[in-house]
């Protein structure tokens, strides 16, 4: 199964490929890294991997849908963004430092 | 030929620059390679024939969000971290492990609903995509549309207030 034709012909599969490595990534920057800014970006990184996939599903089936949900996508990322540096900030306010082992002296 | 050639260049750099978003220690050098990884996947876009949502990827992340992050950083005044990653050789390799498994699983589903995928009207867009998308857009979608209007002005303020918080409930003065 596995011919040079399969490596040559490029199709949906090798964009889901693709994007499920970026996200696998994303996934090991969000559950290994301790600064919340890079982890924050580890979110970036599967939000977009998923925006990659939704464009490879769109151009294979032919609909403009997926193009829709990426839109949407993007905007939440962007709020997310928005919320998470915030948050980011408001803890280097009170610890001087962006680290995930100060978020459990976080009471109230 | 070209084609496969164009998608394996771009893989490799996609892989390539992720990797090092999230293997550098300092955070900087973590942002400009995010950077790099998004104006990668804007050229991934480009060439699925998205060309609206890749300018769109340009401005949106490379330009603002990537910006937004590094100037964050920048007001942290972080240094490159001596201990970047999570402690734990056994929990490490556990967390590796399970991000692998769930691509795996991820891609298997994907592939199996490859061939059940309803490819019929596959042809050619008639309009030109950016045209039609804009017309789905303000028609069938005009309400998620309007919903996200609210929602972005919603977190514009939640991010002004949080922001300005100082301390909480357990705040001493």
């Amino acid at each position: 199964m596995l011919s040079i034709e399969t490596f040559l012909h490029v199709g949906l599969a090798h964009y889901i490929f693709l994007s499920g490595i970026l996200f696998s990534f994303g996934m090991i920057a969000v559950l290994m890294r301790k600064n919340v800014i890079v982890m924050l970006m580890g979110v970036e990184l599967m939000l977009n991997a998923v925006n990659l996939s939704f464009i490879a599903f769109s151009k294979e089936s032919g609909n403009l849908n997926g193009h829709i949900m990426v839109f949407f996508v993007m905007t939440i990322a962007a709020a997310e963004a928005g919320v998470g540096l915030a948050l980011a900030v408001a803890i280097y306010k009170k610890f001087h430092e962006v680290n995930i082992r100060f978020f459990e002296h976080l009471r109230g | 030929m070209w084609e496969a050639i164009a998608f394996y260049s771009l893989a490799f750099f996609l892989v390539f620059f992720a990797f090092k978003t999230i293997t550098v220690p300092n955070p900087i050098h973590a942002a400009l390679y995010l950077v790099l990884t998004m104006i990668g996947l804007g050229a991934a876009f480009f060439n699925l024939g998205a060309q609206f949502i890749a300018g769109v990827q340009m401005i949106v992340y490379a330009g603002a969000v990537m910006v937004l992050f590094v100037m964050v950083l920048m007001l942290f005044d972080l240094k490159a971290e001596l201990r970047s990653f999570s402690k734990g050789l056994f929990s490490g390799g556990l967390k590796v492990m399970s991000a692998a498994l769930l691509a795996g699983l991820a891609i298997g589903a994907a592939n199996s609903s490859v061939a059940i995928l309803d490819t019929q009207d596959a042809a050619k867009p008639t309009m030109d995509v950016t045209r039609q998308l804009g017309i789905l857009l303000y028609t069938k979608y005009l309400y998620a549309f309007e919903a996200l209007g609210i929602l972005l002005l919603a977190v514009a303020v939640g991010v002004v207030a949080v922001s300005r918080i100082k301390g909480g409930t357990h705040a001493q003065h």
